[in-house]
């Protein structure tokens, strides 16, 4: 999952959470505030009423009679004021029911007690509870709006800051990781962010793939000179060779060894050559931008190697689309490329095997071709290396794969193909080597 | 035919002169630059052979000075930078041919025969051998008027060994005859010798074959 996604994701859900936690807790919370409120304002009547008898004297409330005693019209409220003995001591806020002109209705009651010209009174006021709660509803309703909102307000903020933040991040990512082709882009732009963690995570990746780059220039630059400079003492070796063979006076002993030396030169040239093939191709030397149709050059591969065939008693079958054309390549490199897939196919194939050759357009355009043998197979250990420099594998004992599949996968690297392998010990080997869509 | 080998590598320029003096080819030596201009103004040749990597200027300059001092001159080009863009540089300023190092001298020789035909006119008639008759040119292998069909590969073995006659050429320089630069690591195979019992099986249908020669364990050679 993207880091973004993760982001919105926790975001959103904590968020709800939140809302969640604050509804369920709402009511009790609503309720518990007004009770609170009840107490307070019962003890601030409480204190209004102190303060008017302790300036106006009980006489302002009794009017010549000996209690006092007040409700409204609805009786929600109600106050009374009393004589009581003079060892009652009160001072609670308690809900308890009270009897009012024939109804009995549920009050939040203050009672306290006080002197007065030494004779102990008693102070009750009192709120009923159903008025205590009559404004919870539409509380909870407007807090839960409000809340709401403001949530909604949080996630856009929040979501559109995540977007500005890891969009480094992304860029990174699309530049860096996804869609590269080697060898890498040099000089290479850094992305422009304040967030020193991707700015340290860009310049790291930038620092890596220059120096995977500069370990495939060396190695490319070195086997270039390598191979060069292998090549003036092997022309020196083989001409001399040559020159000592066209002696008419030589015995056949010592012509039989100058032709041994010759072979093993002309080995030894043929894997220079194959180095320096190599690295032409990773020089880029080669013009891609030919046209080519894959079934003529079967044909001609074919014609070119059929000797071989002949000689193994192996059938080919070519299935190639005769309107499939491949565009942007170089036909010499994809001639080498399919010759070699198909001389080993030959190399490594039984007597009267059978090799088959077909292509077909993946339903995301690209293009594939398959060559399938019948031949010995590969070791799934091996099946990993054999695109490396000078593996052999050790199916039999001189036969190796030598440079003929390295140059197979430079030839498809240089092409942006990919190139696959399947095989089984006994049974055969499958090379597929798919085109990208055009 | 006087040539002129402008080759650094002194070893590698003995040995191209020893080669070509066995086919009464005179050959002057120059083994730099410098040497190679002051060689071209004192005398005229009919090949001249340029190395492009020399220590101290570029072949290509050697070439277009040549080419005022010794138009008629056939040019080869050697290098061991076999990148296109040399070649078609080199070709462009109007050189011949184009050797990349290693190169096996007999091929050498072929090709200086090839320009030699072409560029001096030297008019070419059929070639007999045993009882037929070669075209190379048209490149036809005729029977009493009859002609006997051979791949490009079959002709250019048998042409080839035409050339040379009398020589015996190995399998490994009959094969970088027929593969030219085409990289192929199968060094031990023997499809010289698959290529060679087609063209005796081709040929036998009408006369006899006697003058293609196996010479054992060396190679192949036509007598005459």
């Amino acid at each position: 999952m993207k880091l973004s996604t993760k982001l919105t994701l926790f975001i959103t859900g904590s968020k709800l959470a939140i809302v969640l936690l604050f509804v369920l807790a709402l009511p009790f919370l609503i309720k518990q505030i007004a009770s609170q409120y009840t107490n307070y304002t019962l003890n601030q009547q409480r204190q209004k009423v102190l303060d008017i008898v302790n300036k106006n004297g009980l006489d302002y409330y009794f009017q010549g009679e000996d209690n006092y005693g007040s409700y409204t019209m609805l009786k929600e409220e109600f106050i009374a004021l009393l004589p009581v003995e003079s060892n009652l001591k009160m001072d609670t806020i308690k809900d308890s029911q009270r009897l009012i002109e024939s109804d009995t209705l549920n009050y939040r009651v203050l009672s306290y007690t006080f002197k007065n010209d030494n004779k102990n009174y008693l102070l009750e006021i009192g709120k009923t509870t159903a008025s205590i709660n009559q404004y919870n509803k539409p509380l909870q309703q407007f807090a839960l709006f409000v809340l709401i909102i403001l949530i909604v307000l949080t996630i856009l903020i929040d979501l559109t800051f995540v977007r500005i933040l890891v969009r480094p991040l992304a860029k990174i990512i699309g530049s860096r990781l996804t869609n590269r082709r080697f060898p890498f882009k040099d000089n290479q732009e850094q992305i422009q962010t304040s967030t020193t963690d991707f700015k340290y995570l860009d310049e790291s990746l930038i620092l890596l793939m220059s120096q995977i780059n500069e370990a495939f220039y060396k190695e490319r630059d070195f086997t270039s000179n390598a191979s060069h400079e292998l090549m003036t003492p092997i022309s020196i070796l083989q001409n001399k060779l040559e020159n000592l063979l066209s002696n008419e006076n030589l015995d056949e002993e010592i012509s039989l060894a100058i032709i041994e030396m010759m072979k093993t030169v002309n080995r030894l040239k043929n894997i220079t050559k194959s180095l320096l093939l190599i690295s032409r191709i990773e020089n880029e030397q080669y013009i891609r931008k030919e046209e080519i149709k894959p079934l003529l050059l079967f044909k001609e591969i074919i014609e070119e190697i059929d000797h071989r065939l002949e000689e193994k008693h192996i059938q080919i079958s070519l299935n190639v689309s005769p309107d499939a054309v491949l565009k942007g390549v170089n036909k010499d490199l994809l001639f080498q490329l399919f010759f070699n897939l198909i001389h080993n196919a030959i190399k490594f194939n039984r007597d009267q095997g059978e090799i088959f050759i077909s292509d077909k357009y993946l339903n995301n355009g690209a293009y594939e071709i398959t060559i399938t043998d019948t031949g010995v197979g590969i070791p799934k250990d091996d099946l990993v290396s054999i695109f490396d420099r000078f593996k052999k594998t050790n199916l039999q004992e001189d036969v190796g794969y030598g440079l003929g599949l390295a140059i197979v996968k430079s030839i498809a690297m240089y092409h942006q193909l990919q190139t696959s392998v399947q095989s089984e010990v006994g049974k055969g080997t499958t090379f597929t080597i798919t085109f990208p869509k055009v | 035919m006087k040539v002129l080998i402008i080759e650094d590598e002194k070893t590698l320029a003995y040995e191209m002169e020893a080669f070509l003096k066995k086919s009464f080819y005179l050959c002057d030596l120059a083994h730099n630059f410098a040497k190679g201009l002051e060689q071209l103004e004192l005398n005229k040749y009919d090949f001249i052979l340029i190395d492009l990597n020399l220590p101290d200027g570029d072949g290509l300059e050697i070439l277009k000075n040549a080419k005022k001092s010794n138009p008629d001159a056939a040019y080869i080009i050697i290098t061991a930078r076999t990148n296109l863009k040399d070649r078609v540089n080199g070709l462009d300023l109007g050189a011949d041919d184009y050797l990349a190092k290693p190169f096996y001298l007999l091929e050498l020789q072929s090709r200086m025969q090839a320009i030699a035909r072409r560029k001096f006119n030297i008019a070419e008639e059929l070639i007999p051998i045993g009882k037929f008759n070669v075209d190379l040119q048209k490149r036809l292998i005729i029977f009493e008027q009859q002609q006997i069909e051979l791949s490009r590969k079959e002709f250019d073995l048998l042409s080839y060994l035409l050339l040379h006659k009398n020589r015996v050429l190995t399998r490994v320089q009959l094969s970088e005859h027929i593969w030219g630069t085409f990289v192929n690591d199968d060094y031990d195979s023997n499809y010289i010798d698959a290529h060679i019992k087609n063209i005796r099986k081709k040929l036998n249908v009408w006369a006899d074959t006697e003058w293609l020669e196996t010479v054992r364990g060396v190679g192949y050679r036509i007598k005459k």
